[in-house]
């Protein structure tokens, strides 16, 4: 029993060290930051520029397209060590990169369809 | 490097499901009117179709390994990849009226539950952590998006949200505790986990362990880690909570118990007193919490956080005596007699919702003057649930005091009575709705819909019941498949 | 009739399961349609009956008959073990009497809110967990059938019951349910602790406990002890049983007091004394001391009624404690008693219950002090209920005497092997005289409280408010279901052998272990 009470004392350390860390570094901040209230220190911070008041969002269009870069981006990266390899690979590995490129493939041709590629 | 060994065979559940929710999706896209009506056959078929291939390699008999281990078609992942197949059918049968008369997209819908299902199966057969960790993903995130499906619905959306943000917490959880795994023992492999388990450093790896099972815990809503459930479950199209309530949470249990016996067995005393803690906690929690619940939907949240807890105990004292084969087998049958009764209830409160417009218990008042056949059904689903015999429950709860009694320590017997006190609790609440349906009059609710029960329902009812009451008198057919699934163990 | 050796317990198990499903696919305006085929299964029932008793090898009683056993579920070794003996035959019949008659009692007397269809179906599968209870030779087996008996009548008090009704039906469930989750565990602790690995209650009481600690058998007692006193219901226990069989309609009291009660006492006889032979010793002096308490607690208790039907509930829980101190003293003769007991006050009480029901139908109510003058208004009916209260104060010549009397003389020589109440051997014999002198108490007092009844009930004029009333004295239904009961009451009272000499040699078999 003791020693699973020892493996136990780990979880116990552990979450007490997590609790400790997050009040150590917020406590050190308060203690050694120089607090001078300032009116524009409690304004959002907004990437530099004022903020303009009203609750303002962000085209979802935006988001869509950063995906699907993210989405070829990784498929170059699947797609470069294959390229290396293919004689090795040989057929089957043509045929594989074929089922995965057409499967990304699909995806896009699914979201021209659906229209999200279209700006206005 | 050469070719990879692919074993066509073996991988065909899995490829069969890929290529139909590929198809699916095209079908969408390609033929908007035509498609809305064909989407969801193909699902189903797709479904059905794939379970040709576990069926012939369940004949075959032969384990089938891949991947240097870390895809294996044994037994246990035929028996586990033909159930989640079966249950992502009767999804099918409970959605088809739902999202075809709802202001919902429909293709993206069968696809998103047919990926889900795709990541439950190769979840059957992966042996290692990181294929375990892509499957249980595969399996969330289509269903973080299905649970927001009514996007004008502020329950909804609420119901996407925290499920979303519960789930990846869950993960990153997990994938810790994966990583400190991956570090002490050199491997992702179960089979070699296990092997260096308790090595040189036993805190560090049940430090590790411990975060790994808190993950897969938030998955399959055991207390502490449950919170999300109730709210997740009413805010998201029923036919959704059925598959969560079911397909999801089985899944979370499948990867539980793959890990904890194939990887983390060896070292007990790291594992059994977290799943301890777990069942017990959730036991107790789960059903003094759905006796207070008045809307249907809420309380069987909380019965399957309870019946989470019940699947729970036979895993807790696998480790204990030689119930290490008593104890998988409890928590395999269980999790099949589980997912037949808790998709037929939800199947009940589906129609139940499309005649009154409400999930309330109260709308279930004279159900049995008026529609006697389906409150026989959703009797027999609870009565099955509260485990009274002669329907499957009975066996579920039988399975799981066997492996109590075969670990015999004493933290086994008191979490065993501790079990048979609330499951005794259990029936207060499924009673009251039984109650409401045979005991009292209709309340009048008054805007109604429809009373017909939809063909699709009825076929789903008609599965699941004739698996309760199959197996409740003749439960061999389970057991022999639990017995199948860990003879090698 | 070799084919019949192996089918008939298989038969009259499942012809009424039969019989309810045919039921259930007939529409449920077809009313007479419904009532021909349940009245005709029961009566088919009945008949497989009286094949076994044809069949039946009175020679050789306290050996199993009618033996099946073939695989169930093989991964926990689990069998489908069907057999007879001397013990179960008389509660095996008496099982297929009382259905039909309660199927032919209730064609005219249908409760709100009538249904025949849900109700006849509901009593045809009662029968099936009744009948295949009697008959389990596997523990697994008597597990299901036990909680099979549990759904129709939740639903018969439920849903045909009084004002209290839902109240009552989910106490009723809930007592029975918390006690069967334990006599589960209990089951389980068995199979494991036999080292043999089985559910077979013929097995498993061969072993006579062999192999099992004294202390471990004590705990498991306790388990089954649970699971089937509140089925009784033994004293602590018994407080479900008033409330149901005053909310259930006529029918499901008559089965619950003729039948269900005898569920529980037929366990502790089948089950937990062979196979727990010293757990038995050892709890014996305290079942003893709840069954007279429960004798003169129910007793006492009837005295302070005002409602007909929950007096008679509570003069079940006292006669079920006469049947319980037979048990309690763990000799050949007191298990006899026991069984004679359970008969008797089967068909007693079951006849009370049917009066009581046709009096409220008549009356509507149950209020004693309302009633009056039965033997003027209805005199057949008043004659009747006389005669049902003699015979259950135990009135020499008919039925109740012999379950009550050798139950109180069986207290007289207890086995030597049961403890005392002071936990040891040497206070066995004082201990179980006193339980003889408190249960002949309890006799006086149930004259007292069954003449008081029938006082007020029967005697006197009625009340002005049912003067002018036109009250039915017993109509053609009610003596077709009644007669076999009244003629049972006699036969068996002036022929107390017919049962004695079926159920003496399995008595004795089932306490060989406590002979000494």
């Amino acid at each position: 029993m003791t020693e699973f009470y020892r493996s136990y004392l780990a979880v116990a350390v552990l979450i007490l060290a997590a609790i400790g860390m997050v009040g150590f570094m917020l406590g050190l901040g308060r203690l050694i930051r120089p607090v001078r209230a300032q009116e524009q220190k409690y304004i959002p911070y907004e990437a530099g520029s004022d903020p303009t008041g009203t609750f303002g969002q962000s085209n979802v269009r935006y988001y869509v397209f950063a995906l699907l870069f993210v989405i070829f981006d990784v498929e170059a990266v699947f797609i470069f060590p294959w390229a290396v390899n293919l004689e090795s690979l040989g057929w089957f590995g043509l045929v594989e990169m074929t089922i995965f490129v057409v499967v990304l493939t699909l995806g896009l041709v699914y979201a021209w369809r659906k229209g999200v590629l279209r700006w206005a | 490097m050469g070719t990879p060994y692919f074993d066509y065979h073996a991988l065909a559940p899995v490829i069969v499901l890929a290529a139909v929710a590929l198809l699916a999706l095209v079908v969408d896209f390609v033929w908007k009117d035509g498609g809305r009506r064909a989407v969801p056959q193909i699902a189903g078929i797709g479904m059905l179709l794939a379970l040709i291939p576990v069926f012939t390699l369940a004949a075959d008999g032969e384990t089938r390994v891949m991947f240097g281990g870390a895809f294996v078609v044994d037994n246990y992942a035929l028996a586990f990849a033909g159930f989640f197949l079966i249950v992502g059918y009767v999804a099918v049968l409970l959605s088809y009226d739902y999202i075809d008369e709802g202001d919902y997209y429909r293709g993206e819908y069968y696809v998103l539950l047919l990926t889900s299902v795709l990541g439950m199966v190769v979840l059957a057969s992966a042996r290692d952590l990181i294929t375990i960790f892509v499957a249980i993903e595969t399996v969330t995130l289509p269903t973080f998006v299905l649970a927001g499906w009514r996007k004008h619905d502020i329950r909804s959306n609420e119901a996407a949200i925290k499920y979303f943000i519960i789930g990846v917490l869950s993960s990153a959880v997990m994938l810790y505790g994966m990583s400190l795994i991956f570090g002490l023992s050199n491997s992702t492999l179960l089979s070699e986990i296990g092997s260096v388990a308790g090595g040189d450093n036993p805190a560090l790896f049940a430090v590790a362990i411990f975060l790994t099972l808190a993950g897969f815990a938030f998955k399959v809503s055991a207390v502490p880690f449950h919170f999300w459930a109730p709210d997740t479950y009413q805010g998201a199209p029923l036919p959704v909570t059925a598959f969560l309530s079911v397909a999801s949470k089985a899944a979370g249990f499948v990867a539980m118990l793959s890990v904890v016996a194939l990887g983390f067995f060896a070292s007990p005393n790291s594992w059994q007193p977290v799943i301890w803690v777990l069942a017990a906690a959730s036991i107790v929690v789960g059903n003094l919490a759905a006796l207070r619940q008045t809307d249907v939907v809420r309380m069987l949240a909380y019965s399957s956080v309870a019946q989470g807890g019940f699947i729970l105990v036979p895993l807790a004292v696998s480790g204990d005596n030689d119930a290490a084969r008593a104890g998988f087998q409890g928590v395999l049958v269980y999790i099949l007699i589980y997912a037949a009764m808790n998709m037929g209830a939800f199947a009940c409160v589906i129609a139940n919702a499309r005649r009154t417009r409400s999930t309330e218990i109260q709308s279930f008042s004279g159900l049995g003057r008026s529609n006697p056949a389906m409150a026989v059904v959703f009797t027999v689903f609870l009565f099955s649930l509260a485990g009274i015999p002669p329907f499957a429950g009975w066996f579920a709860k039988f399975v799981m005091f066997r492996a109590v009694l075969d670990a015999g320590t004493t933290a086994a017997v008191v979490l065993g009575v501790l079990a048979a006190v609330f499951s005794v609790v259990a029936f207060f609440y499924y009673g009251t709705v039984i109650r409401r349906m045979w005991f009292h009059a209709a309340v009048d609710l008054g805007d109604t819909g429809s009373p017909r029960v939809p063909g699709a329902l009825v076929a789903a009812m008609a599965i699941t019941t004739t698996v309760v009451v199959v197996i409740g008198v003749y439960p061999q057919l389970f057991a022999k498949i639990g017995d199948l699934a860990f003879r090698a163990t | 009739m070799d084919w019949f050796d192996d089918w008939a317990l298989t038969l009259a198990v499942f012809t009424p399961l039969v019989g309810m499903a045919i039921i259930l696919l007939i529409p449920r305006a077809e009313e007479a349609a419904i009532k021909v085929v349940a009245l005709l299964t029961s009566l088919v029932t009945l008949a497989i009956g009286v094949g076994i008793l044809v069949d039946f090898d009175f020679g050789n009683t306290a050996k199993m008959q009618f033996q099946v056993d073939k695989e169930w579920i093989p991964v926990i070794n689990a069998r489908y073990h069907l057999g007879i003996d001397g013990i179960s035959l008389p509660l095996l019949i008496l099982t297929m009497v009382i259905v039909p008659l309660c199927i032919i009692y209730s064609l005219d007397h249908f409760p709100e809110p009538h249904n025949p269809k849900a109700f006849l179906a509901l009593i045809l599968l009662l029968e099936v967990g009744m009948i295949g209870t009697f008959v389990a030779l596997d523990l697994v087996l008597f597990f299901i059938f036990f909680e099979v008996v549990l759904l129709p009548m939740f639903f018969m008090i439920g849903v045909w019951g009084g004002p209290n009704r839902e109240y009552a039906s989910i106490k009723f469930f809930l007592f029975t349910l918390f006690g069967s989750a334990l006599m589960l565990v209990s089951f389980l602790a068995l199979y494991f602790l036999s080292k043999r690995s089985t559910f077979d209650i013929s097995t498993l009481a061969s072993f006579e406990g062999a192999g099992i600690t004294r202390g471990t058998q004590v705990l498991l007692f306790a388990g089954l002890f649970l699971g089937f006193a509140i089925k009784v219901p033994m004293f602590p226990f018994h407080t479900w049983l008033p409330d149901a069989h005053t909310e259930a309609p006529t029918v499901g009291s008559v089965l619950l007091a003729a039948v269900l009660l005898k569920l529980g006492t037929y366990g502790f006889i089948r089950i937990a004394l062979p196979i727990l032979p010293e757990g038995a010793q050892v709890w014996a002096p305290w079942i003893g001391l709840l069954s007279v308490v429960g004798i003169i607690y129910g007793a006492l208790c009837c005295l302070a009624q005002r409602d007909m039907k929950r007096l008679i509930a509570f003069s079940s829980v006292a006669h079920m404690g006469f049947v319980m101190l037979g048990i309690a003293t763990l000799t050949d003769f007191g298990v006899n008693a026991a069984v004679f007991g359970m008969v008797a006050h089967g068909l007693i009480t079951g006849m009370l219950f049917f009066l009581a029901g046709s009096i409220q139908h008549r009356y509507h109510t149950r209020e004693m002090s309302r009633l009056g003058g039965l033997l003027v208004s209805a005199p057949k009916m008043g004659w009747i209920l006389g005669f049902c209260a003699m015979a259950s104060l135990g009135l020499p010549g008919l039925a109740g005497f012999w379950g009550e009397f050798p139950a109180v003389l069986s207290a007289f020589e207890p086995s030597r092997l049961a403890n005392g109440i002071l936990g040891n051997t040497d206070s066995t014999l004082w201990t179980f005289r006193t339980f003889m002198v408190v249960a002949a108490i309890g006799t006086v007092l149930a004259a007292g409280y069954l003449l008081w009844m029938y006082q007020r009930v029967g005697m006197g004029t009625p009340k002005p408010e049912f003067e002018d009333a036109h009250i039915h004295d017993v109509h053609r239904p009610e003596w077709v279901a009644w007669t076999p009961l009244l003629l049972g009451i006699v036969v068996f009272g002036l022929f107390p052998n017919l049962i004695f000499s079926i159920t003496n040699d399995a008595a004795s078999s089932i306490t060989r272990a406590f002979s000494g």
